[in-house]
């Protein structure tokens, strides 16, 4: 009927619309700083998979499936050339590189450890691992048997730049191999696991030691994340339809890691998101249920005065709804300002499996602020349903009789 | 009690009817009957009082004409059409525009000003803006609260409160208006005066009047009075 009359119902009892209001902005600020800081945190992860993968990989299907023992994965530089050519002209591509990944042994002194060896170009954009380097020098293109190692293996091993290892792998024919190599750096990543597990090295060197010319994957940076699954899908409907039988993985793909912390991250925003609803509706229900209540006498006398059942329960909606919207509006006023506050404080933290601190943030933004605004609003106008309909249904004599 | 509106002393079928009337309610394992058979007409301009002892059934007599109750037994008529007919929605449209209603205990919606409980039933009926404010200004200044309108039903005295109520039941120009104890809660001098409106507006706006009260001031007032004595009509039924 009119929007104006359940917002100066709602102000006459200013006592209880103020602890209504204050209860459902609470709930609602809570959900969104919490919401917030697990978005930054979700992003931060995002952003260091990327760092370590690029935004999609190709391989063969073997690769990816771990099942041969051999390297018949291998991509030639044949294939190698059509698949950039094909590539070639993506704008959304910001760079493109070839990795050759094999295991080895690495001895220094009387200690070994298994360890994962990355080839790939030195002095290329596309997954540089230059910027990481802190101590010593990045590879360059003329590197021969030199190679970077994590600053938490060279700890455990007791190395440092310029120190010499003795690296044992596999040919590609089966044969075995080995060779001295010379730390030339000291690199950090934000995964201890990276940092233990990883040796960079030129590709050309790494191709030699194998004995062959190819490489195992071609590694592609986009100039977003968001942008990764239609281009992952795009790209592969270009490398079918050339024949080529490989596949395109992306990020996220190819770190089990991120889709079990991300999972997880939901699961704790579901569980938060639950406990707010649960506190708001039935808080909601309680003082609503009261205040429609008091009123009985005044809704008899709307209904004697010709107001149908389904405009006072349109009325007794609305009335919630702007109850709704206040608390919700005010909770992300008040969750921003806090997710503020928080940032401003710059508390450093070094999250698990990583070996940097970084600094404890919250993301704040509409996007980030829809959900719980959303949970809230639909609690409070679900807590109304009940109580609105019982008043709305009231006997008018009856409700005339109520002092 | 001299009608002074022309279009009041046309005679023909009546406006308002009761036919057989008759509210039970179950109380536990008995039953009360709270009205029993009542026949009753009024006529476009009636104005009667309704008298009666305490708990005869004027109220709940009040309510069936008002269509806000159902009847156990009987029917009233509006303008020759049955209330038992009419769906609750249809009982809600008829209360809108043709019925005014005014309370003993005045009623108002408290969150809204003076000019805004009178304007009420005009938002029901979805009057546009500049109709409703002009019929507010109109009936405000006919009550005598012109200057009020701004004031919230807790800032005006008993008196004034009755005469918004009464502005609001007038403002939709309805053909019937149903008062429960309109003086009941007004010292005697304000209720006279509320009386005195009532009955200006009777005549002016040739409506039915129904009001039931305990004051013997009040009946002065009226055209007719009918008396309703454990729920029976005892006198007055037809005009």
């Amino acid at each position: 009927m009119t929007w104006w009359i359940p917002l100066r119902s709602l102000l006459r009892n200013r006592r209880r619309t103020l602890l209504s209001v204050a209860i459902i902005a609470l709930g609602t600020a809570i959900s969104l700083f919490v919401f917030g800081f697990l978005e930054d945190s979700r992003l931060q992860i995002q952003a260091t998979t990327v760092d370590e993968y690029g935004n999609l990989q190709i391989a063969s299907p073997d690769l990816w499936d771990d099942t041969t023992e051999d390297y018949n994965y291998l991509i030639t530089p044949e294939t190698e050339a059509q698949i950039r050519q094909l590539l070639g002209r993506r704008d959304k591509i910001t760079g493109i590189t070839s990795q050759l990944q094999f295991p080895g042994l690495i001895a220094a002194g009387n200690q070994t450890q298994v360890v994962r060896i990355t080839s790939q170009v030195p002095e290329n954009d596309t997954l540089n691992i230059d910027a990481f380097v802190i101590a010593g020098r990045p590879l360059r293109t003329s590197d021969v048997a030199s190679v970077l190692m994590g600053r938490s293996l060279a700890n455990r091993l007791g190395l440092t730049v310029d120190d010499v290892v003795t690296l044992t792998l596999t040919t590609v024919d089966g044969a075995y191999n080995a060779t001295p190599l010379r730390i030339v750096g000291i690199y950090r990543f934000t995964s201890e696991q990276v940092e233990l597990r990883s040796l960079f090295m030129p590709v050309a060197f790494a191709q030699r030691l194998l004995n062959t010319s190819g490489v195992d994957r071609l590694i592609i940076n986009l100039e977003s994340i968001s942008a990764t699954n239609s281009e992952a899908a795009s790209i592969q409907r270009l490398l079918d339809d050339a024949a080529l039988s490989f596949e395109v993985r992306t990020w996220d793909d190819l770190s089990p890691f991120y889709k079990q912390l991300s999972g997880f991250f939901d699961i704790l925003f579901g569980f938060l998101t639950l406990a707010v609803f649960i506190l708001v509706f039935f808080i909601i229900l309680q003082v609503l249920t009261l205040a429609f209540l008091e009123r009985t006498r005044e809704i008899g006398t709307i209904r004697a005065l010709g107001t149908t059942r389904g405009e006072v329960l349109g009325q007794l909606l609305l009335e919630s709804g702007w109850l709704a919207v206040i608390g919700s509006v005010t909770g992300v006023l008040l969750g921003f300002a806090l997710s503020l506050g928080f940032n401003a404080l710059g508390i450093q933290w070094q999250p698990p499996g990583t070996v940097e601190t970084s600094v404890l943030s919250v993301q704040i933004g509409l996007l980030i602020a829809l959900p719980p605004f959303g949970v809230s609003v639909v609690a409070t106008l679900l807590s109304a349903i009940f109580p609105a309909i019982q008043t709305s249904r009231l006997r008018v004599v009856d409700a005339l009789r109520v002092e | 009690m001299e009608n002074t509106s022309q279009f009041c002393h046309e005679r023909g079928l009546p406006f308002l009817e009761a036919r057989a009337l008759s509210k039970t309610y179950q109380v536990g394992s008995s039953t009360v009957h709270a009205l029993r058979e009542v026949d009753f007409a009024a006529m476009q301009g009636d104005f009667v009082v309704i008298n009666g002892p305490s708990g005869s059934g004027k109220t709940t007599f009040l309510n069936l004409i008002s269509a806000i109750d159902r009847p156990s037994e009987g029917e009233v008529l509006i303008q020759g059409v049955s209330t038992n007919t009419l769906s609750e929605r249809q009982l809600a449209q008829l209360r809108k525009d043709k019925i005014g209603l005014i309370f003993q205990t005045f009623n108002l919606i408290p969150v809204l000003s003076a000019a805004e409980n009178a304007e009420y039933p005009l938002l029901l009926q979805r009057r546009p803006k500049i109709e409703r404010a002009e019929r507010v200004r109109s009936m405000l200044a006919e009550v005598g609260l012109g200057e009020l309108g701004r004031r919230r039903p807790n800032e005006l005295s008993g008196g004034q409160r009755q005469r918004i109520a009464i502005a609001r039941a007038l403002i939709t120009r309805p053909k019937l208006v149903l008062a429960d104890e309109p003086t009941a809660n007004l010292d005697s001098e304000t209720g006279a005066q509320v009386m005195d409106l009532m009955r200006k507006l009777n005549e002016e706006h040739c409506v039915v009047l129904l009001v039931v009260t305990h004051d013997p001031a009040v009946t002065k007032y009226a055209k007719r009075q009918i008396r309703i004595h454990d729920g029976r009509l005892i006198e007055g039924g037809q005009p």
